[in-house]
């Protein structure tokens, strides 16, 4: 296999799902989640197959292909009834926002990801967590430390930097 | 619960995130005043829970207990299909692209034909994009500029080769060549120079693309022009 179709067959392999999450859940659009995802990895195949955060290109790639289509089809994310573009591209993009941070939520490993969700999410407190996850309160306090370090590093990845 | 002094640091994520005890929460701002590093650290992660207001009230499908609400279609295994396609699309846009490999040589002499582009045996079907296609750059040898690229198209008859080539000779004859696992050539397609030194043409074999073991563009006198091993 030549160099370019073993480099592409690597990034599909590799981000093909996320990308397929990603797209689905920001078009909500079955029909053309794999085209988008396909046309996104050609893109950045051609434009920077060496890049060092592909993950995050590849992403910011999806999100401007979206955006190009949905402001080409006249559509509006979501449903929304939105009347100006503006506000609809704003709509969109809190839309990928939130897609993004769930998709970075789902690469935590599992025993981080619980600890975000009971102190964040349940407002449970660490001593709380400790009874729900069934470990000391030093390893909630621990996870969490880890949990929020690697999501940084997960979102960084992802090109979310805000 | 308290933390004692030495594990100080590790509140950073209970601190961020919320749920620390009062005890714990005060012993840690405290700290936080002369550790350097807790406030580095801080000020990486402190946009976090900003940033996980994003998502959803509930921090959205991978943190509840309801999966993803994906169409099945969508992350079933066509993955194999779709890289078929995919690769189809690479090999047309690079054919587009012309990434070819090019050497410095010395030029041939110039005489003119009239001879069309398009000669090579026309066996084919038109290319679909979705057919198995893999690509090759011919290097040309020591003493030749040509550039030439090479589709494979696997077809049910055997392979499908379509050969662009650029900076070539502008007279005589060209061919093809295909040489086998065990070394045995045969002619593929042959062809006239044209006076632009560029062609398109599309050459058959019975061969499939894994018995292929090198590709030659010959003049018509045997001399080799670019080699492609696959
Ligand atoms: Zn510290």
């Amino acid at each position: 296999m030549p160099l370019d179709d073993e480099a592409v067959a690597e990034i599909y392999r590799e981000h093909g799902p996320m990308l397929r999450r990603v797209v689905w859940r920001a078009t909500s659009d079955a029909n053309r989640v794999e085209d988008i995802v396909q046309e996104v990895i050609l893109r950045v195949w051609k434009q920077a197959p060496e890049a060092d955060n592909l993950r995050a290109y590849l992403i910011t790639t999806a999100r401007h292909l979206i955006v190009d289509q949905h402001r080409a089809a006249g559509r509006r994310p979501q449903q929304a009834q939105l009347v100006d573009v503006a506000e609809a591209d704003s709509a969109l993009d809190r839309a990928l926002d939130q897609v993004l941070v769930e998709e970075a939520l789902g690469r935590l490993q599992t025993n981080h990801r619980e600890i975000v969700r009971y102190l964040y999410f349940e407002r449970l407190t660490v001593a709380e967590t400790s009874t729900r996850v069934g470990v000391p309160e030093g390893t909630v306090k621990s996870r969490a430390y880890y949990a929020v370090r690697n999501l940084r590093v997960i979102l960084d990845e992802m090109g979310v930097t805000r | 619960m308290t933390t004692g002094s030495d594990d100080l640091h590790v509140l950073l994520g209970a601190y961020v995130l919320g749920g620390l005890s009062d005890d714990d929460h005060r012993a840690f701002s405290e700290h936080l005043r002369s550790c350097r590093q807790c406030q580095t650290e801080l000020g990486q992660v402190s946009g976090m829970p900003r940033l996980l207001d994003l998502a959803g009230p509930e921090g959205g499908p991978h943190l509840t207990d309801t999966p993803v609400a994906v169409p099945a279609p969508l992350m079933t295994d066509h993955d194999d299909e779709h890289l078929v396609t995919l690769l189809g699309e690479v090999a047309r846009r690079r054919r587009r692209r012309r990434a070819w490999m090019s050497v410095v040589a010395a030029a041939a002499a110039v005489v003119l034909f009239a001879a069309g582009a398009w000669l090579g045996p026309q066996l084919l079907t038109p290319t679909t994009p979705t057919l198995p296609t893999t690509h090759v750059a011919a290097a040309a040898v020591a003493g030749s500029q040509v550039r030439i690229d090479i589709a494979l198209v696997t077809r049910g008859w055997g392979t499908q080769l379509d050969v662009n080539c650029e900076d070539m000779p502008t007279n005589g004859e060209l061919a093809l060549w295909v040489i086998d696992r065990s070394g045995r050539a045969t002619s593929a397609a042959s062809w006239r120079a044209t006076p632009a030194g560029y062609s398109r043409v599309t050459g058959a074999t019975a061969l499939r693309p894994n018995e292929i073991q090198a590709l030659e563009v010959r003049t018509g006198t045997g001399k080799v022009l670019a080699e492609a091993r696959t």
